[in-house]
């Protein structure tokens, strides 16, 4: 251990309490639950704002990156620490500060987790929730959900993470405290809020979190619909929205996804089908009926075979459990997975959908095809075995290729998981030189220091000193 | 599947971080299933020393297996935490730390179910002079048992297992699942003083030759009746841990007492005032037997079940773990309290159907009770 790194590590210890140097423990931290690995320095796990400013401080003084990091679910990298940063994890600062029902909003630590914040207001009494639903929910925080802004199945109708996000308390990278948004449902000024949510951890660290908080639904129906052919599936997604309704959710499953997710949760799922729309509609019971009708009128139409409808919460819950365990469940069919979350027009699905088939089939993988139907956001997971020589590349090949089929079909590179250090180099397929120079000179707005999580999702990071102005013809 | 398959069946997901009881208390990856299985696979390639830190990051394991119904890859982790301890209880470096000398030494009385029922005479009066200090309490112990559990035949109906701390310990909760099986005219046979060795495999330790005594101990064909979840769970699972076709056929003997109450308990008289009762999930019947659901069938004729909402997180009892890692223990019960402090008010009967879970809860001062227990008292007040 150098002098310098000693100093460092002295210096971090007198503001925070809990500091890992465990090589066995720090390993731990060098990926999320993504395939990318990287290389963490030390990590701290704050209890407190104060600690955390602390910390980055004195990352500041020294010169040293740092990376926030939640439970850890990203699928893209993004808290994948490299060249040895400080890793700030703040799954110990999870408590939900203060919660106001009459105007829904409550303020919550960052390491709170998803799901457990719609639980609290659950055992407090509230008919409310927090709408944002990722896969990960159980386990992933709602600082992971401000980084990333995530989405979930349920943000078809209620929006992804953005919206459901009103203040935020921020660490900046030289350790100074700023809130951005507030409990206002229209601050004045410019919507920083607005910038950091979606940053990535690149803008600083949120260490309060005000979250709206959304009724609960009095009626729920939920419905899975089974197809003969991906094709009639994909047709009906684009049925169902064109007939003007925008359901709770939209989801849908191919046949290697329903073999994988039946085998864990044994829900009766058709293992025949080719795939399945798992549809849930809410809102007043005359309503949801009417909806549900429609719905199934339409499957129909585009031939589904049969049309399923929960009868209780059990059957509700097992159906949903299915769903948001698929990423996991792959193991039993592969030990290795590797996806993107393109996002397509839904016109297009059926023929993006062919086209990730076809291009699958050339590199002799496997995927399986799991995704949020309703707003076209794709997730296809190539499954892998990563000991198998040769391997990676080809699924990288036919990754690279799956990311361009969907964006010279009007795509995007990411719905959902963030761009992190998986798709950074894909930005340049969708912005220009100029457009990633006006990213670049936000980020330097926020973060002139470079320190936070550096090296992700700009393909080439300039230096602030570079970036006089943002290049005429940017868009952002 | 060999060690190695089975550690590959983990993509990192994280969806087991919740269900775990000692990531709950600390919030740290080391203290999680993703990150143990993560050790668990550099300690296994050898490309890390073990050392006490590791040994710490392992041995903090309760071995709940909370994990497993949370994990949709079908991740064995019982299996892998198991095969783990038996390399630190045998490796010089951590031996120690992972099953301490006082520990082997009681481990080993286990077995002489004599020197048990002696010893715990022994600590029941200790407790009652405030001997024993407070951070090693097990809970209520009785200084008088009543006598050993009888036969009613030589060919019975069913075996009736009583281990060997339970035995000593809660010899009432072996009582009444006697009265109950009699009272549905069934006969039943007694496995004596036999030791099912699960807290050796928990520690890491041999316990093979406990399986077979066990075995030897409740011949022929007659379903087993287990009333410790704990037990039962390691019971199923001689067919792995001795790999015949003998104990295969055995482990398919074995029931938890509940699979076999559920379908018969509704011919029992009803009571005449029904009473609340808490139902608390012992680990290995919910996560490992996934027989909690038999419980609930039991109980619901005779009282009203009030649901505890943590996704049955672990209490922190873990058989000999609340000695082990007193704070974690501690810690990890103050959430279940907790949790049935949100649903049921002070003083309510919480059910358990696991000694070692009774226990630990009853030295925290809740009115715990066997759901066997519970169904025979109520027997009384309806006749």
């Amino acid at each position: 251990m150098t002098r310098r790194a000693d100093d460092f590590h002295a210096e971090l210890a007198r503001g925070v309490a809990d500091i890992h140097r465990n090589p066995v423990e720090v390993a731990l931290f060098d990926h999320d639950a993504s395939t990318i690995s990287g290389r963490a320095g030390v990590v701290v796990y704050p209890t407190s704002a104060d600690e955390v400013i602390h910390v980055v401080r004195t990352c500041h003084r020294h010169d040293r990156p740092f990376v926030a990091r939640g439970a850890g679910t990203g699928l893209a990298g993004g808290a994948t620490p490299l060249d040895g940063a400080v890793v700030i994890c703040l799954t110990k600062m999870n408590r939900v500060l203060s919660v106001d029902p009459i105007n829904r909003f409550a303020w919550v630590e960052p390491g709170v987790l998803n799901l457990d914040l719609s639980r609290q207001m659950t055992a407090l009494g509230h008919d409310l929730h927090f709408a944002p639903d990722p896969s990960s929910q159980q386990s992933c925080t709602v600082g992971g959900n401000v980084a990333n802004n995530s989405g979930g199945p349920h943000c078809l109708a209620d929006g992804v993470t953005s919206a459901h996000v009103l203040g935020l308390e921020v660490v900046l990278s030289d350790g100074q405290v700023v809130v951005l948004g507030g409990e206002e449902p229209e601050p004045d000024g410019f919507d920083l809020r607005g910038a950091f949510v979606g940053s990535e951890g690149m803008f600083g660290i949120a260490t309060k979190v005000c979250v709206r908080l959304t009724q609960n639904p009095p009626t729920v129906r939920t419905m899975l619909l089974d197809f003969t052919s991906v094709r009639d599936g994909a047709d009906t997604v684009s049925a169902i929205i064109a007939s003007g309704m925008v359901p709770a959710a939209l989801e849908m499953m191919d046949a290697l996804c329903i073999k994988a997710v039946e085998e864990y949760v044994h829900a009766g799922l058709p293992l025949d089908a080719a795939a399945v729309l798992l549809v849930e509609v809410t809102g007043l019971v005359s309503d949801v009926t009417a909806q549900a009708e429609r719905v199934a009128e339409i499957g129909r139409r585009l031939h589904a075979r049969t049309v399923r409808v929960a009868r209780d919460e059990a059957e509700r819950a097992l159906l949903w459990k299915g769903r948001k365990s698929a990423f996991g469940a792959v193991a039993r069919i592969k030990p290795n997975y590797y996806l993107h979350d393109t996002v397509v027009p839904r016109r297009h699905l059926p023929d993006v959908l062919d086209e990730i088939y076809r291009i699958v089939d050339r590199h002799e993988l496997l995927v399986l095809n799991v995704f949020h139907a309703g707003d076209g956001n794709l997730h296809p997971l190539l499954v892998f075995d990563k000991r198998e020589p040769g391997i990676l590349e080809r699924v990288h090949a036919a990754g690279e290729e799956i990311v361009k089929a969907s964006v010279a079909a009007g795509g995007v590179l990411s719905g959902e998981h963030g761009i992190g250090l998986e798709k950074r180099d894909y930005m340049s397929l969708m912005f220009s030189e100029i457009d990633l120079a006006a990213q670049a000179a936000v980020r330097c707005a926020f973060d002139p220091s470079g320190l936070a999580n550096p090296f992700k999702v700009l393909p080439s990071p300039a230096s602030c000193g570079d970036i006089q102005h943002v290049p005429e013809g940017a868009w952002i | 599947m060999s060690i190695d398959e089975d550690l590959n069946t983990c993509v990192g997901c994280g969806l087991c971080l919740p269900h775990c009881p000692t990531f709950r208390i600390s919030g740290e990856e080391a203290l999680s299933p993703r990150g143990r299985i993560a050790i668990m696979r550099s300690v296994e390639s050898g490309s890390i020393a073990v050392d006490d830190d590791v040994a710490h990051f392992l041995n903090t394991c309760i071995q709940c297996r909370g994990c497993e119904p949370a994990c949709p890859s079908g991740v064995p982790y019982g299996r892998l935490i198991e095969h783990t301890k038996q390399r630190l209880a045998t490796d010089p470096r951590v031996a120690n730390s992972t099953v301490p000398r006082w520990l082997r030494l009681g481990l080993g009385v286990l077995p002489r179910h004599r020197l048990v029922l002696v010893g715990s005479r022994v600590l029941a009066v200790a407790r009652r002079m405030h001997l024993v200090p407070r951070r090693l309490d097990p809970g209520p112990i009785p200084v008088r048992n009543g006598p050993a559990l009888r036969a009613t035949s030589t060919t019975p109906d069913v075996w009736i297992f009583t281990g060997c701390v339970m035995d000593a310990w809660q010899r009432r909760t072996h009582r009444s699942t006697a009265r109950i099986v009699s009272s549905l005219g069934a006969s039943f046979g007694v496995s004596g003083g036999a030791c099912c060795g699960a807290l050796h495999t928990h520690a890491g330790l041999d316990s093979r030759d406990l399986a077979h005594r066990t075995m030897r101990s409740m011949p022929g064909n007659a379903p087993i009746l287990v009333n410790s979840a704990g037990c039962g769970a390691a019971l199923k699972d001689y067919g792995h841990l001795l790999d015949s076709d003998e104990a295969r056929a055995f482990s398919t003997r074995v029931l938890d007492v509940h699979e076999w109450l559920a379908p018969r308990v509704h011919v029992l008289p009803r009571p005449t005032r029904r009473d609340q009762v808490v139902v608390q999930d012992p680990c290995h019947l919910r996560h490992v037997q996934r027989a909690h659901g038999a419980v609930r069938e039991c109980l619901a004729p005779f009282v009203d079940l009030i649901e505890i909402a943590d996704d049955g997180l672990c209490c922190g009892a873990g058989g000999a773990y609340a000695l082990l890692q007193p704070t974690m223990a501690r810690e990890a019960r103050s959430h279940k309290v907790a949790a049935i402090e949100a649903v049921a008010g002070r003083g309510t009967v919480v059910a358990s159907a696991n000694p070692g879970c009774l226990q630990h809860l009853m030295a925290a001062g809740l009115d715990v009770r066997h759901p066997v227990d519970i169904i025979a008292a109520t027997l009384d007040s309806s006749t």
